[in-house]
């Protein structure tokens, strides 16, 4: 058997993330799949397709951490921790002078101030997609834009639409009824990564976030509401170069370190 | 828990799993039933004069036949509680007795259409003084005499006897709360919280029947180990009125040791009143109470008290369970929760809808705050 690797499942509502790293922390293999209805085979998946990156077997795990909303159902779990302390560790191992982090992910977001690493304060959006992943698929799904090209035609746009709402279904209604005033596609996209921005921008004011900030989740791939993040914030953000897997990789951290404390 | 408390347990367990049950089989075999929306509303009279007391708990589920009469912002336990009556939920009921606590509860009342008489008790909003005892004595003696007319006579001696049986009660309470802050591994506070809400859905000398031999196995046990290493929880708030979030609090790793809810020690930590006047006695209970954010009493400081109660439970930390849109809990928040941070008392809001089952949120929230506490290996 080669050396034990230690590995971070992140089951969250849009895709499954898993990272496996050695015992000193270093990334050896990771994989994103989309989550799907049946969040234990994503879990299976995933995990399969990071040991395949990685040139390993399942018998190499030596402690398996599970994080994201769907924690509770991942098959092989040691221990579950929420994605608030995973983001923070995976985030803290990155830059390790971070003092904030905006998550947002495909149903939720979450802002976490930081104090030397750990976390100090965090807030969570309610129950409901607004300002979240799914909010922004459901705009691209109306304007008819692949989600890739969202962020770069949003920073085209000279005078961003002013959504009013950022209730899905309503924000929808609004920019049905923009499309249908004529106006130009890249300013709704603006509107929307705005609106977005806007959301996490107060969710991240509610807990104080301070430079250096740092964006995770899927949502940091949109380089629209980066940058309007940015202006709500008023701070840089730091980008990870995968944004989406800081989750699992805190969760690996953890089972690393949880293991070499039980020895 | 051992197998005794366990047995001991599946009583309240069993009101708790169908709220209502015991209330329904009162009123078919001919005793009537009054359901209070506060715990405010003086029960007692009503117990004197024949009726089962009950709280009302909005259901859970869909508030469609509320939504058609309620403006949006109202609180969720007033949209489920009415929903539930316009569904016919709770046509076991012979008197239906609000307390006029904020205007969406008065709203309600005034939308409660039914084929039962209801009734707004009225309290003073500044609980002290001479002015508030003379206003709160003649609300009193105003139902007293509403339920004459319903019921009948209500004898001095049937009403000080209802009095006395809240105050026995109310003190098996007390002891129950402080058996768990000695020992929270006797009974999960999820299983404590059954024991409340249950004592509000049937009679009380029918509940103290079956909490003293509750009480004194717990006490025996007193000296068992308790289970280290679970932080240990106060959770505040306004109305709670599922078992569910209790559970999904605990879920996420942590032991319920107190509260600070309506529906909970609010309604029974306070000192017993001395007297023989029943509705002095009354008076005297509801204005000792630790106050509800809808009421005022001048020197009162909420969030001073949350962090005394803390303390004296050795709370690691504490969780705020917000109903949505309740104004008066709202108002008084911001306080606690600085009082608290100024006291180096970690704490955690989480806004709740009461009809909903509590969603994955609530947990994941908690266990994220029970994590920054160095616990939290639930969920």
């Amino acid at each position: 058997m080669s050396a034990p690797l230690y590995a971070g499942v992140d089951a969250g509502s849009a895709t499954t993330k898993a990272v496996l790293t050695d015992a000193a922390g270093a990334v050896r293999g990771s994989a994103v799949v989309p989550s799907g209805a049946r969040l234990a085979d994503a879990a299976v998946r995933a995990l399969d397709a990071a040991l395949h990156a990685a040139g390993a077997a399942r018998g190499d795990v030596a402690r398996l951490v599970a994080t994201g909303y769907g924690r509770g159902k991942v098959p092989g779990s040691d221990r579950a921790v929420t994605e608030i302390t995973c983001h923070a560790r995976g985030v803290a191992s990155v830059f390790p002078e971070a003092r904030g982090v905006v998550d947002i992910g495909g149903q939720d977001s979450k802002a976490i101030a930081l104090e030397n690493g750990a976390v100090r304060r965090f807030e969570m959006n309610d129950k409901c997609a607004a300002g979240t992943g799914r909010f922004l698929e459901v705009m691209a799904r109306t304007l008819e834009i692949p989600l890739a090209e969202f962020g770069p035609r949003a920073l085209r746009s000279a005078d961003p639409a002013k959504l009013s709402s950022t209730c899905t279904v309503f924000a929808e209604s609004e920019v049905i009824s923009l499309l249908a005033q004529d106006r130009p596609v890249e300013d709704i996209l603006a509107g929307v990564c705005r609106a977005v921005a806007g959301r996490a921008g107060s969710l991240a004011a509610r807990v104080r976030v301070q430079a250096p900030c740092v964006m995770t989740g899927g949502v940091a791939l949109n380089s629209g509401v980066v940058r309007f993040l940015e202006e709500a914030l008023g701070l840089p953000l730091e980008l990870p170069e995968s944004p989406q897997t800081m989750g699992a990789l805190g969760a690996a951290l953890i089972a690393a370190e949880t293991a070499a404390a039980r020895t | 828990m051992p197998d005794r408390t366990a047995l001991l347990m599946e009583p309240f367990a069993a009101v708790c799993a169908d709220y209502y049950a015991t209330a329904r089989r009162a009123a078919a075999g001919g005793r009537p039933v009054a359901g209070f929306f506060c715990s405010y509303s003086p029960q007692e009279i009503f117990h004197a004069a024949g009726y089962l007391p009950v709280r009302v708990f909005g259901h859970c589920g869909g508030t469609g036949r509320a939504d058609e009469v309620l403006q949006p912002y109202a609180c969720s336990f007033a949209r489920s509680a009415l929903h539930a009556s316009r569904s016919g939920e709770y046509d076991f009921l012979s008197v239906a007795v609000f307390a006029h606590t904020c205007d969406t509860m008065q709203n309600v009342a005034d939308l409660w259409r039914g084929p039962v008489p209801v009734m707004v008790t009225s309290l003073p909003s500044r609980l002290e003084g001479a002015a508030a005892r003379r206003y709160f004595r003649a609300d009193l003696e105003r139902v007293r005499g509403m339920v004459e007319q319903l019921a009948g006579p209500v004898s001095d001696a049937a009403l000080l006897s209802s009095v006395r049986l809240r105050m026995a009660h109310q003190a098996a309470m007390r002891r129950l709360y402080a058996l768990r802050r000695m020992n929270p591994g006797l009974l999960s506070g999820a299983g404590a919280f059954r024991v409340v809400l249950s004592s509000m859905l049937m009679d009380k000398a029918d509940h103290l029947a079956l909490l003293e031999p509750l009480l004194d196995t717990l006490a025996q046990e007193a000296g068992a180990p308790y289970a280290e290493g679970l932080p240990r929880i106060l959770v505040a708030g306004s109305m709670c009125q599922q078992c569910d979030f209790a559970d999904a609090i605990e879920r996420a790793g942590c032991v319920i040791v107190g509260d600070d809810l309506c529906v909970g020690s609010r309604s029974f930590e306070l000192p017993d009143a001395d007297g023989n006047d029943p509705l002095d006695l009354i008076m005297e209970n509801y204005l000792s109470r630790r106050p509800c954010p809808a009421f005022h009493k001048p020197g009162h400081d909420p969030g001073r008290q949350l962090v005394e109660m803390a303390r004296n439970a050795n709370a690691d930390g504490v969780v705020f369970l917000m109903t949505s849109f309740c104004d008066p809990m709202a108002f008084d928040h911001p306080r606690a929760d600085k009082c608290l941070a100024d006291a180096g008392i970690p704490s955690v809001t989480v806004f709740v809808e009461q009809h909903q089952t509590p969603p994955e949120q609530l947990t994941t929230r908690v266990q994220a705050f029970l994590e920054t506490l160095g616990g939290g290996g639930g969920a």
